[in-house]
């Protein structure tokens, strides 16, 4: 066999194997990259079935507790602020602006839920107490949406910078993801005592 | 650049910790199977003939509903408990998601009985956080108050099955005849116990729920469901479908079915 015949089977079957190689580890990158933007969706998904039971909410506390406007106004406000926050690129700057505006909300909702405390009346109400229900319900969703999301982005930033899909991730543009961090008292779900 | 990369690193490092956290909740048990009394709630013969009522629940509808029982939460709210073990263990078909999880934290000298209903992704249209909340609160509740424990997770689960059996209800292939039998006759009792349930409720006037202005349908689901968990019917309920079936043909579980949760579902405590 001549030597050129040789050369050429050897650079075919690095070519073919190469090929192979970035083939597999470009779309596992992509299918990672696809399950973290699925986990986002889920976490706006939740995040958005907050806000709207907020109107709702809002509107049988006003009715109960008419004076409480500066409290009622400052959810509204936040409410507003947190649902005009759209996140396009899901690098750590962006979800930790996401979750800053998500974080006032939940503030707010804990005060709104504070003083609703002093109205007996309120509490009673059965429209409210499902309310609270599904508020409560809704804090855990989004708890567990966040832990999913953490999982997803886990995995595919390790797959990102681990040695050698590295060297493809890098070639590609894939940049690592964020995480939701854990921030104490912000993000603790509002306290539903009956 | 350095920087947040060193951050990043930093954070990688402490999502490593999670499964780490999560190995608090129990291990799913081998053999597997749905009620699971760690804190020793239940006589065993309650025990058996919950995990019957339910297996069988699960045979003819492909609903799983697991109950677990703890004394100790380790660190976490009833709600993330239960929603972790319904991930972790998969309870549910996951073609449906249809799992839910009932957690029982006893009340004790020194902390509060808690307690939650969790509902996987696919039976959150029909079990809603705000039912799931009045099951806990007027037919479970009421029962763990009094120290009767087997009382409030029976009275749950008969409004629990209720409502997951009116969203799906798709039976299993059928390994031998006797498990199709066993539903049949499962869902006959079932029935006759609604009925009788709803005469019952005519004769006393349905005075036995007062306080609530809910809806009618979840009121008379709730109504049938506290009556079925009064300690009489529910004691032959649960008792009369175990009853006949002793010897014949009871499979046991079949195992969860890789179900998902999404943390809906609602918690109580007293």
């Amino acid at each position: 066999m001549k030597k050129g015949t040789l050369t050429a089977i050897v650079v075919a079957a690095v070519v073919v194997i190469l090929f192979f190689w970035v083939k597999n580890s470009y779309n596992s990158l992509v299918k990672a990259d696809e399950q973290v933007s699925a986990a986002w969706a889920q976490v706006e998904n939740v995040y958005q079935r907050r806000a709207d039971l907020i109107p709702n909410l809002v509107a049988t506390v006003k009715g109960y507790a008419e004076h409480e406007s500066a409290t009622l106004e400052s959810v509204v406000a936040a409410r507003a602020k947190a649902t005009q926050m759209s996140v396009t690129d899901l690098d750590a700057a962006s979800i930790e602006e996401y979750q800053a505006a998500q974080g006032e909300l939940s503030q707010a909702l804990g005060r709104l839920l504070m003083i609703t405390e002093n109205y007996p009346d309120l509490k009673a109400n059965q429209n409210f107490r499902d309310l609270q229900a599904q508020l409560e319900g809704t804090e855990n969703r989004i708890a567990t949406e966040r832990m999913k999301f953490n999982e997803a982005s886990r995995t595919y930033n390790t797959m990102v910078r681990t040695f050698p899909k590295n060297i493809i991730a890098s070639m590609f543009n894939f940049d690592a993801k964020g995480y939701f961090q854990a921030v104490e008292g912000a993000e603790t779900a509002p306290e539903v005592q009956f | 650049m350095t920087h947040s990369r060193l951050a990043g690193y930093c954070m990688a490092a402490a999502m490593l910790l999670l499964p780490v956290l999560c190995q608090a909740i129990p291990q799913r048990p081998e053999p597997q199977r749905l009620v699971n009394d760690y804190a020793r709630l239940f006589s065993p013969e309650e025990t058996a003939r919950l995990e019957y009522v339910l297996t069988v629940f699960d045979d003819s509808t492909s609903n799983q509903i697991t109950v677990v029982t703890t004394n100790n939460l380790e660190g976490h709210t009833a709600a993330e408990y239960a929603t972790m073990i319904g991930i972790e263990w998969g309870v549910g078909a996951s073609e449906y998601d249809n799992g839910i999880v009932i957690v029982v934290k006893p009340k004790t000298a020194d902390s509060g009985g808690q307690v939650n209903i969790s509902v996987g992704y696919g039976l959150e249209g029909a079990i809603p956080d705000a039912y799931a909340k009045r099951i806990i609160d007027n037919e479970m509740i009421p029962h763990f108050a009094d120290g009767d424990y087997f009382g409030g997770v029976a009275a749950g689960c008969s409004v629990l099955m209720k409502l997951a059996s009116g969203e799906i209800s798709e039976p299993r292939e059928q390994k031998d005849g006797s498990l199709a039998i066993a539903a049949v006759i499962f869902l006959t009792l079932f029935a006759i116990f609604f009925f009788s349930a709803i005469a019952g409720r005519r004769n006393n006037g349905g005075g036995n729920n007062g306080g609530n202005s809910g809806g009618p349908d979840l009121m008379d689901a709730v109504i049938i469901g506290s009556l079925l968990g009064n300690s009489g019917h529910s004691r032959g309920g649960f008792g009369g479908s175990h009853g006949g079936f002793d010897g014949g043909g009871f499979g046991g579980f079949g195992g969860f079915g890789g179900g998902s949760f999404g943390g809906g579902g609602a918690s109580g405590s007293w």
